[in-house]
Parts: structure tokens; C-alpha cells; sequence
């Protein structure tokens, strides 16, 4: 028996040896597959923003033609140019114009050079911007976009994480307090979320910069910065409440009633129900019963929330003069700055694959109901 | 008791403010430099929201040229904002003239017949465009010359005519176009025009950040009504110059763009603008070549572009004619000369150049100031604020930089901001010589003019560079049997050069300064120097083409010849002064001996060219990761005493004055944080990079009284009435009195270059023209005789008056209407 028993056992601990090779080997599989799969998806969104933000080539010949006509107007206003023969202007001209589209690499294929802006890309060789320079001058856009990161960061985390934990927090109180007056009230507010953040903007610089000067108008520290580390903070803490408090009145309202209708679905559910009947308390219902199986779609989406606040807010940050990347990618845009914009866009992209990748692991930890890479599996 | 009490105060009080007022003038008299204490610019993009911020108080001055009729009118209503106008943009609908049949698509294009196009003049109509679409920010314009620009006023009468020619005629402009579509083989179906058994479709390509889109609707509904199809095409500027610029005419992918085009400065010579707008040397663009002027037109063109006639008179005569040329070719049709307004608080004063502004205009740090004191912050706003690298060389050419970068600045001579005619700033007087026989003029006394039958080059001047020896070649080696010019100017800078003008830094401005400047308009252009730029290599051999050669006669005081071939109508425009104000702002030699350090080494560049060639920064002397590079430059050029281009430099710069320098150039930087230096009236405390902020203070230090160009505060415009019998009898004569004033005084005589009239009679024609004779100042009488009014027809007559002043380049127009009977 014993024998035989050691047999089982080994046989046992064979089959569950195996099972957890083989479940590794699972996991590893997929996780590769996984990966691979996001890389392509990566390696075709940068390169189709490539095209796109080159218009498929196109860009090349509004640039061109941008070079000849500034050229045209620099040898306008140079007053000896002026009195040359029209043979020795056109020369000049057309050697500066040849200069200006070897700087902007003009002389090669577009072909040639998409594949090459692909592959720096890729390695976050970000390279440097056609025209545009970032604040302390600089043409690296690596460095473009690191400068404007940090306010925009500011900004959007601030107001947006304010956003998020304020709404769950309420409606996780709501939905337990379904039809009250409060909760009425907010499913009567949401449609004001149609309206975008700057719509608010423009009021609240009206109401608390113009008539009750309380807050400043825009920009982000007074002028000229204070001296020291604290009266600077505060003064961009001042120039942020404006900004920061239109996103939020903007999304509150919906935001509560969409989580709020959210856990109402999971608040129903017969398990609550009986957890009540049990006698347990609200917080422990709402710790164990609610939130527990509504927390990947949390996660997700406060995942998708640190992501968001990479883009920045194009209208709200001219409305609010706030030197963030909102601004930095209308300007490439407005100007045809394709490094700029695929730069914006790749490192977007990455932290997008990267925050699916690692939810995907996140999903399997936290609920059971998810088998990574098993058949029919349900994440 | 009480009433001695009462009185004794009122005399105190009265004693008090009399102190003050004195004490208030005293100290405006003594103020040295900007009257203001400190300027603060920041950004706000958004013109609206600045006027809201003007009107509360939060900003001083908005510095940009807002053009929206709205928020005129909001600031006009306004008492506690004032604002100058601006008048530097234009707008014009340019032609695709190739065809008739577009041989890439085989379709017909009207506009390449001449007579088409001249009607279209007749078809639009400026004034509703003017008043309706640009809401009165804009006057209608007819010609090719700027009417704000002198050339403008010199031939005003002309230009009258013309308008009177081309106003608005929509019947004769559709009995041309039909007649010409018929001789093109068109017809017309259904009251749509049809070209083989096609409908003709015009592609207006309508540029959509201005008002020029509704220009472009308004134009296309005007050809939709004559027949045609029309394609609208709403483009941005670079979508648009794609197809205008660079596509060829003859695939026919637009008819009609609307052009736009701005003058940052007041042009005195807009001889070249024929050449450059109607004619196949303008542009080596596909566009340009399809151009074909009249013979005669494109002879005269040639001949005002190279100024090749012998007097002024002559040049008035080959412009009359070709304005009439013009009109007729008008392969553009200009419309429109836009105004724009900056607005400020009405407490604020400052200067604001006719087409460049306020930020265009050197003359804004000494004119910035709130009426009636001294001292004080102002707030600037601008669109934008350190957009691109600043480095005197080749940095940041923004208009909105420039700003600041003007505020820190000098210059040898300064632009009348309303005349565009130089006037001394840092150098004292000047003397011209040109060749006998050239069409130069003087305009004012600060210059000598003469005439020689040739100009020698002397032999020892510096004609070139030799970027390797780092010395000059002279003219005795670069034309080794000698040579002449047709130009020399020779300029004088003042005895106290040295000892009164300083830099921020506190170094005194030295002859190594323009030695230093001469060496740069040569070296960074040279294959062989370390900071060689393939940029400026076309812009050096254009330069040298005609550069013969520069001489510091005298280094205390200081006194510079300069010989060329290069010349300008007004003698104040051929000065070289060769003070050390570079492209993109000031610059002292050792403040930019580090740049040539940091390029010549690799490190950073002065051009955004060189520094992708590169791969280096953008040199940028006020932020940014080049003031390490620049930091470290400054040590080492200090530990060991450095003189840049010493084979040369060093005979000007001694080692005392190079030490002194670089421990000035060090406790700057040590202090601001950056290396940006001027001999401006205003210096730059600090640059805020991310929060695109400048701040600049009054230098202290610099030499002249603040009220020194106190005379431009305002634009003297005049404002002219005529006075008359509205009725006139045939042949009997006439007068008519010209009041001619500003701000309710008379204009002064020697001010007032001319009054001329001119007499529409009731035919639409001009019958008569003449100058009115002065009384005195402020008043002019126009007679005609019996014999003119004889000339005249029955019937209602419009005199014109043409009003042309030397301080402002606006001509002012002034008509009054007179019956005539029998």
C-alpha cells in the first residue's frame, strides 16, 4: 500500500508537476503571444501614424513649398539681394532653398525616410523636430516633449485623479442609496457633462478671473515667477484651481451616474442580498461584495485614466494658456512637425500596450474568474 | 481766523504740489534711458481674453495686431483703452494665367487672357469687401504699392486715377468677360458657360485662416453669378502653397488663390515690386515663369527694379506707367491694405511703427511709458514668448521674440516708424558720396550728400576675408589694380563713443565690438573658417558681389568708410554704420566670441541649419542646454585671457580690456543666469522658459535722456478740410481753402511735402491737377483759373485733395464737391 502509495503519491505529485510545467509553460506562451501581438500592433499604429502624420508623403511637398515661399520673402526683404540681377537672385534663392530641404532630409525618398522614422521610433530615438524647439531651445524632441510632460501632468493628474476617486467614492455611496434625493439629483446633472472642459473654462474665467479677480486668467505661475520653492508652488497651485476645476465640473456628473448605474448592477446581485440578510455591515458588503468583483473594471479604468493624461487637452490649455502637450501637438500639427507628432504618439502608444499587457496579468492575480491563456478563458 | 486758516493751507498745498511738480519735471529731465522701471512679458494667445485682461488692468499693453472688428469696437467704447494702428498686410487674389486651354487637363482657363483678369477689377468691390467683410479694418487698394508707404504718396494723384479707372463696375466687367469668353470659343447654356460641351469650373483655392475665406466665397459667388462653376477650396497655408507655388500652372489645379503678404517695416522703395509681382525674374516658381508681361511693361519693370533712370521725376514717370500696366496685365488683383490695432490701457504711451507695430519698432523701450510719470511695471502680453532659441546670430526670428529682443537693443540708426527714413541714434552724422549721375536724394540734415564722377576704393580698406589667416584682404589684394565704388558713406560716432555707452554687463562698448561684427558678416559664409555656415555662403557672394570695401579711419573718435556698389534713393538709406546690432538682436565680442568657441568646437550652433547638420543644439544664450556649453567656454576663455580672431581682433582688443570683459561676462551670468547682453535701454533680468515669461529693468547706465524720441508718441497723420464755393460758373476762376491740422493745431509748412489737388468733373474724368500754394502753416489755396474751370462740364465736380507729409508716410485724401453752371 505504502509501495503503492508512494507510487500514487509520485504519481500524484508527477501529474501535479506536470500540470504546473505545463501551467507555466501556459502562461509563458501566452504572455509571449501577448506580447508579440501588442508589439505589431505597436510596430503598425507608429508606422500608420508615420503616414498619417506625413500625410503619405504629401507633407513633403507643403514643406517645399513653404521653403521656397519663405525663401522668396527672406531674399524680398534683404535689401542688397534686391539689386542683383534676376539671375543672381534666382541662383542665391535656389541655393538656399536646396540647403533648407537637405536640412529637412527633402533630398530622400519618403519612402526611405518613413522606414527610418519607423525604426527611431521603436528605439524611442525620438530624433529631433522640423521647426519646433522646446522652451529652453532645444530641437531634441525627447526634450520637446519632457517639457511640457511635467505641466500637463500636473494638471490632468491632478484634476483628473481628483475626478476618478471622487467618483467612485460617490457612487459607491449612491448606489446604496438609490433614489434618493441626491442620487436624483446627480442623474438630473449628467447631461451637463456634455459640455467640454473649456465650455466651463471660459465661465469660470469670466466669474473668478474677470469680475471677482480671485484667480488669474491662465498661465501657470505669475509673472514674474516668484523666488523660492514654496511661493512658487503656490502660485501654480493658484493658477491650476481654474483649470483643473473645469475638467472636473465638466465629468463629474456623468462620471458619478455611469459608476454609480455601475455598481447598482452589482448592488441587485442575490449574493448581496443575502450578505444583508447575514447581517453584515454596509462597508463590509461594499469592500467584499461590490467592489471586490467590479475592481478589474476599476483598475482598467483608472489604468486607462494615468494613460489619458498623457495627451493633454488642446482647447483647455489655450483657453487656459496652461504650457502643456495639448498645445505642443496643435502647434505640430498647425505646422506640420511629423517628429513631434509621431514622438507624442509613440510613447502614447507604448504606455497604452504596456498598461493592456500588464492589466492582462493584473486580471489573472485579482479575479478568479480569469484563466490566462486556457481555452474559452474569459479575460 | 478760519478763513486766514483755510488760506494759509490752500497756499501750502499749493506750495507742496508745486514742489512736487517740479521735483516730478526735474527728475523726468534727468531720466536717463526707458521711463519705465521694469517690463514683464508673458504670454496669452488669445486676443479676446487679453482685452478682458487690459480692461481689468491685469496687462498694460497687448502687443499684437489684432484684427478683428469686434473687439475694435469693444476697445473703441472703451475709455480706459487706447490702441495704435498697424497697416503692414495685404491681401490679393493671384491668377493662374497659363492656357487658355490648361495643357495637363485640357481644360479652358479664362484668366490667362489679360482682358479677363483687368475686368475683374471692375467685378469685385473693394469697398464692400473693406467695410463689410473686413469690418473696417482695411482699406481698399487698388494698386501694387502699400498706400500707408511713401512711394505711395509720392504718386497719390496716379493712384487716384486708377481708382477711378477700376472702381467698382460689375456690367462693364461681365460685357468684357462675355466678349472674351465668346472669343475663346465659350458659350453659354443655360446661362452656365461651356467650353466642349463642358461646363467652365474655376477652382478658387480660399485660404481659411482669415477673413480671406469669406473674401473667397464672396468671389466665387461673384463668378457663380457670371456663369461659371465654381470649386471652392478652403486650404491652410501650407496645403494652399503646395498647389500655388509649387504645382505647374498648366495642370490647371487652381484659377484663382487668395494671397496674402505682409511688410513688417515701412518700405521707402517699392520700385522692385513690379519685377517681383508681375513678372517672370520675380520668382523662379512655376507660376512666376508663366508670367508674360507687355513688352513695354516689362521693360520698365526691369528699369525700376534696377533703378535705372537719372532723377527722381523720372522714376515718378516710369511708376506712372507701369501702375497703368499693371492694371491692365494684373495677373494679381491687390484689394485690400488691412489695418490691425494694438490695444493698451489710455494711460500707456508708446511708439507703434506703421506696418511693423509696436514690437517692430526699435523705438518702443524709449517711448514706453505711463503718461505723465516716471518709473513703473508695465505688463506686456504677447501671442507668443520664446519660441526659438535666442542667439544674436542666428537665433530666433519670431516677430514676438524680437520684441524683448529690441527692448535690450541699440543701433547705429534708428527707422522713422512712420516715414521708414533712418534717423542717428549712436553715430552723430554721416556723409554720402554716390556717383555723379545716380538718382540719390536727401531728406535730412543729419547726412551730407555729394556727387563724385567716381568714387577709389583706397587700397588698404578690408574687401574680404581670409577665414584660415584670420585677417582682412584688402582691396589692394582682392583687386590688385584697384577699383571704384559707386557709393561711400563715411559715419561719425560721437567723442564720448567710449566712455558713455556701455553693455549690460558693464564692459565699455570698444572698437573690438565692430571689429568683431565686420569679422562676422564675412567669416561664418567662408568654406575653411570652423563656423562655417552653407547658409550664408549664397548670402556672402551675393554681398561681396558688390561690397568693395570698409576702412576705420579713425578708432578715437571713431569713423568708418564704407564702399559699394550698392545704393538706395535716400542717402540716409546708404549709411552703414556697422554698429554691432546683428540679425537676431545685440551682440559684444566677447559675449559672442563664446558661441564662435562652442560652434567652432562642435558643441552648439549658431543656425538651426548648422545644428542639424551637426547634430547639436541650437545655440540659445538666455536658456536651455547651451548655457552650460557657453558656461564652460567662459571659464576657459577667462583662465586664459582669450581674444577671439586674435591676428586681427587683438590689434583692437588689449589683454586689460579682454580680462575686464570676462570677469564682467562672469559675474553676469553668475547673477541672471544667462548671456544675453545689450547697450539697449533695457536689459534682460531673466528669461522663464516653460512659464514663457521675460523679464526686463531700465538700465541705468545708458547714455541717453529719456526723452529723446519723445516726438514719436503719436503718429501726426493730418487731418485736412477744404472750405469753398459749392458753386462755380464756366470760366470764371475759383479757390478753395485746405485746412490742414493735427490735433487741432495747424501742421507746420516744412513738414508738408506737398498739397496737391485734383479735379474730377461731372464726366468721371480727371480734368484738372495741380499743387495748392501755402498761406501759412496749417492753410493752402487751390486756384483755378477761368481758363480751367472753362475746361470743366456742366454738372457736378469733385475736387480732390492729396495731402503728403515728411513726418508720416500716410497720405491723406480729402474731396470736396462744387456745381458748375454756365
Amino acid at each position: 500500500m505504502a509501495k503503492a502509495g508512494t507510487f500514487g503519491d509520485r504519481q500524484a505529485r508527477r501529474l501535479v508537476r506536470s500540470r504546473g510545467a505545463s501551467t507555466g509553460m501556459r502562461i509563458l506562451k501566452y504572455t509571449l503571444s501577448r506580447a508579440l501581438a501588442l508589439l505589431a500592433t505597436v510596430v503598425v499604429g507608429v508606422y500608420l501614424t508615420v503616414l498619417i502624420a506625413n500625410m503619405g508623403g504629401h507633407v513633403d511637398e507643403i514643406r517645399r513649398s513653404a521653403i521656397r515661399e519663405q525663401a522668396a520673402l527672406t531674399l524680398q526683404l534683404n535689401q542688397e539681394a534686391r539689386l542683383l540681377s534676376a539671375e543672381e537672385r534666382n541662383q542665391i534663392l535656389n541655393e538656399l532653398i536646396a540647403v533648407e530641404e537637405r536640412r529637412l532630409g527633402l533630398d530622400q525618398p519618403f519612402v526611405v525616410r518613413s522606414f527610418r522614422a519607423l525604426w527611431q521610433a521603436l528605439t524611442l530615438d525620438l530624433g529631433r523636430a522640423y521647426y519646433m524647439t522646446s522652451d529652453s531651445g532645444s530641437r531634441q524632441v525627447r526634450l520637446i516633449i519632457l517639457e511640457r510632460l511635467a505641466p500637463t501632468l500636473l494638471l490632468f493628474a491632478t484634476a483628473e485623479l481628483l475626478l476618478f476617486f471622487l467618483s467612485v467614492l460617490i457612487a459607491l455611496f449612491l448606489s446604496r442609496r438609490y433614489g434618493s434625493w441626491l442620487d436624483r439629483l446627480i442623474v438630473a446633472l449628467a447631461p451637463t457633462s456634455a459640455a467640454p472642459s473649456w465650455f466651463y473654462g471660459v465661465f469660470l474665467i469670466l466669474i473668478f478671473a474677470a469680475i471677482l479677480r480671485w484667480f488669474p486668467f491662465g498661465g501657470m505661475v505669475q509673472t514674474p515667477p516668484p523666488q523660492g520653492t514654496l511661493p512658487y508652488a503656490l502660485s501654480v497651485l493658484k493658477h491650476l484651481v481654474l483649470p483643473a476645476s473645469s475638467i472636473v465640473i465638466s465629468a463629474i456628473f456623468y462620471s458619478i451616474y455611469s459608476w454609480r448605474t455601475f455598481f447598482l448592477i452589482y448592488s441587485s446581485e442575490d449574493y448581496v442580498e443575502m450578505a444583508k440578510a447575514k447581517g453584515l455591515t454596509s462597508a463590509a458588503i461594499e469592500r467584499r461584495y461590490i467592489l471586490r468583483p467590479t475592481l478589474p473594471t476599476i483598475i482598467t479604468s483608472f489604468a486607462l485614466t494615468i494613460i489619458s493624461l498623457w495627451t493633454g487637452s488642446i482647447v483647455l490649455e489655450r483657453v487656459f494658456n496652461w504650457p502643456g502637450l495639448g498645445q505642443l501637438i496643435y502647434r505640430a500639427i498647425g505646422s506640420f512637425d511629423a517628429p513631434v507628432i509621431v514622438g507624442s504618439v509613440v510613447v502614447y502608444a507604448y504606455l497604452l500596450a504596456l498598461t493592456v499587457f500588464v492589466l492582462d496579468i493584473v486580471y489573472a492575480i485579482i479575479d478568479p474568474r480569469v484563466k490566462v491563456g486556457a481555452e474559452g478563458q474569459t479575460s | 481766523m478760519m478763513r486766514r486758516m483755510s488760506q494759509t493751507a490752500s497756499w501750502l498745498a499749493l506750495a507742496l504740489i508745486g514742489t512736487l511738480l517740479l521735483s516730478a519735471g526735474a527728475l523726468a529731465q534727468q531720466r536717463r534711458g526707458a521711463w519705465v522701471d521694469e517690463v514683464i512679458m508673458s504670454e496669452e494667445a488669445n486676443a479676446a481674453t487679453a482685452i478682458t485682461r487690459l480692461e481689468v488692468g491685469e496687462i498694460d499693453l497687448y502687443a499684437f495686431a489684432v484684427s478683428d472688428p469686434g473687439l475694435f469696437q469693444q476697445v473703441q467704447a472703451n475709455p480706459r483703452l487706447a490702441y495704435s494702428l498697424t497697416y503692414g498686410s495685404f491681401n490679393e487674389m493671384t491668377f493662374n494665367v497659363a492656357g487658355p486651354v490648361f495643357s495637363g487637363s485640357g481644360k479652358l482657363n479664362p484668366f490667362a487672357v489679360a482682358r479677363v483678369r483687368e475686368a475683374m477689377n471692375w467685378l469685385i468691390d473693394r469697398e464692400y469687401i473693406a467695410q463689410e467683410i473686413f469690418g473696417g479694418m482695411g482699406a481698399p487698394r487698388y494698386t501694387v504699392f502699400n498706400t500707408v508707404f511713401p512711394d505711395f504718396a509720392r504718386v497719390a494723384d496716379v493712384a487716384r486715377a486708377i481708382e477711378l479707372k477700376y472702381g467698382h463696375d460689375p456690367e462693364r466687367a461681365e460685357a468684357v468677360i462675355s466678349e472674351e469668353m465668346q472669343e475663346l470659343g465659350a458659350v453659354k447654356v443655360n446661362g452656365v458657360w461651356h467650353y466642349n460641351g463642358e461646363p467652365v469650373e474655376i477652382i478658387v483655392l480660399i485660404r481659411v485662416e482669415d477673413e480671406r475665406r469669406e473674401v473667397g466665397d464672396y468671389l466665387a459667388s461673384l463668378l457663380e453669378d457670371l456663369g461659371f462653376v465654381v470649386d471652392r477650396q478652403y486650404k491652410t497655408a501650407g496645403e494652399a502653397s503646395a498647389i500655388w507655388i509649387s504645382s505647374d500652372p498648366n495642370e490647371g489645379l487652381f484659377h484663382i488663390y487668395t494671397g496674402g503678404w505682409v511688410s513688417t517695416a515701412v518700405d521707402r522703395d517699392l520700385g522692385d515690386n513690379f519685377d517681383f509681382y508681375y513678372n517672370p525674374r520675380g520668382l523662379p516658381y512655376p507660376l512666376w515663369q508663366a508670367y508674360q508681361p507687355t513688352p513695354r511693361f516689362d521693360e520698365i519693370s526691369d528699369r525700376l527694379a534696377r533703378n535705372d533712370f537719372r532723377s527722381i521725376e523720372e522714376r515718378r514717370e516710369l511708376i506712372a506707367e507701369a501702375l497703368s500696366l499693371s492694371m491692365e496685365d494684373s495677373v494679381r488683383i491687390f484689394y485690400v491694405d488691412r489695418s490691425s490695432f494694438i490695444p493698451r490701457r489710455a494711460e500707456l504711451e508708446v511708439t507703434s511703427d506703421l506696418a511693423g507695430g509696436i514690437s517692430g519698432t526699435l523705438l518702443w523701450p524709449h517711448t514706453l511709458r505711463f503718461e505723465g510719470r516716471t518709473g513703473g511695471i508695465v505688463n506686456v502680453a504677447l501671442p507668443s514668448l520664446l519660441t526659438e532659441p535666442w542667439n544674436p546670430i542666428a537665433g530666433t526670428n519670431w516677430v514676438f521674440d524680437q520684441m524683448p529682443i529690441r527692448g535690450t537693443a541699440d543701433s547705429g540708426t534708428i527707422a522713422n516708424p512712420y516715414t521708414g527714413l533712418p534717423m542717428p541714434q549712436r553715430i552723430e552724422r554721416a556723409e554720402v558720396t554716390v556717383k555723379e549721375g545716380l538718382p540719390v536724394t536727401q531728406n535730412a540734415d543729419w547726412v551730407e550728400l555729394h556727387f563724385a564722377p567716381e568714387i577709389p576704393v583706397p587700397a588698404d580698406a578690408w574687401a574680404d576675408w581670409d577665414p584660415v589667416a584670420q585677417r582682412f584682404i584688402t582691396v589692394a589684394e582682392r583687386f590688385p589694380g584697384g577699383t571704384t565704388a559707386l557709393r561711400k558713406s563715411v559715419v561719425y560716432y560721437p567723442e564720448d563713443l567710449y566712455s558713455t555707452v556701455f553693455w549690460h554687463d558693464g564692459s565699455p562698448f570698444s572698437v573690438g565690438d565692430i571689429v568683431m561684427g565686420i569679422i562676422l558678416s564675412f567669416d561664418r559664409g567662408k568654406p575653411g573658417s570652423p563656423i562655417f555656415d552653407e547658409v550664408e555662403q549664397p548670402v556672402i557672394e551675393a554681398f561681396l558681389r558688390s561690397f568693395k570695401g570698409v576702412r576705420i579711419v579713425s578708432v578715437d573718435p571713431l569713423v568708418i568708410e564704407t564702399y559699394s556698389d550698392t545704393y538706395f534713393l535716400d542717402a540716409e538709406l546708404n549709411v552703414s554704420t556697422w554698429f554691432p546690432l546683428y540679425a537676431q538682436g545685440p551682440g559684444a565680442w566677447h559675449n559672442l566670441a563664446l558661441g564662435v568657441r562652442a560652434e567652432s568646437q562642435e558643441e552648439l550652433a549658431f543656425s538651426t541649419a548648422k545644428a542639424d547638420q551637426l547634430d547639436v543644439e541650437w545655440m540659445n544664450y538666455v536658456a536651455g542646454p547651451s548655457l552650460g556649453i557657453l558656461a564652460r567656454h567662459l571659464n576657459e576663455a577667462r583662465a586664459s585671457n582669450y581674444i577671439p580672431y586674435e591676428p586681427t581682433l587683438g590689434q583692437y582688443v588689449s589683454a586689460e580690456e579682454a580680462q575686464a570683459r570676462w570677469s564682467n561676462l562672469a559675474a553676469w551670468y553668475q547673477e541672471k543666469g544667462h548671456f544675453w547682453i545689450g547697450t539697449g535701454p533695457l536689459y534682460l533680468e531673466r528669461a522663464y522658459p516653460v512659464e514663457k515669461i521675460v523679464h526686463l529693468k531700465r538700465f541705468e547706465r545708458y547714455p541717453d535722456p529719456a526723452d529723446k524720441w519723445a516726438l514719436f508718441a503719436e503718429p501726426m497723420i493730418a487731418e485736412v478740410d477744404v472750405f469753398g464755393s459749392r458753386r462755380v460758373q464756366l470760366g470764371s476762376p475759383a479757390t478753395f481753402e485746405v485746412e490742414v491740422s493735427f490735433a487741432g493745431e495747424p501742421y507746420p509748412d516744412d513738414a508738408i511735402a506737398e498739397v496737391k489737388y485734383l479735379v474730377i468733373d461731372a464726366r468721371g474724368e480727371i480734368a484738372l491737377t495741380g499743387w495748392a500754394e501755402p498761406l501759412e502753416d496749417g492753410l493752402y489755396r487751390v486756384t483755378l483759373s477761368a481758363d480751367d474751370t472753362a475746361k470743366l462740364a456742366v454738372g457736378v465736380n469733385r475736387l480732390e485733395v492729396v495731402t503728403v507729409s515728411t513726418l508720416v508716410s500716410i497720405p491723406t485724401f480729402e474731396s470736396f464737391e462744387f456745381v458748375t453752371t454756365r
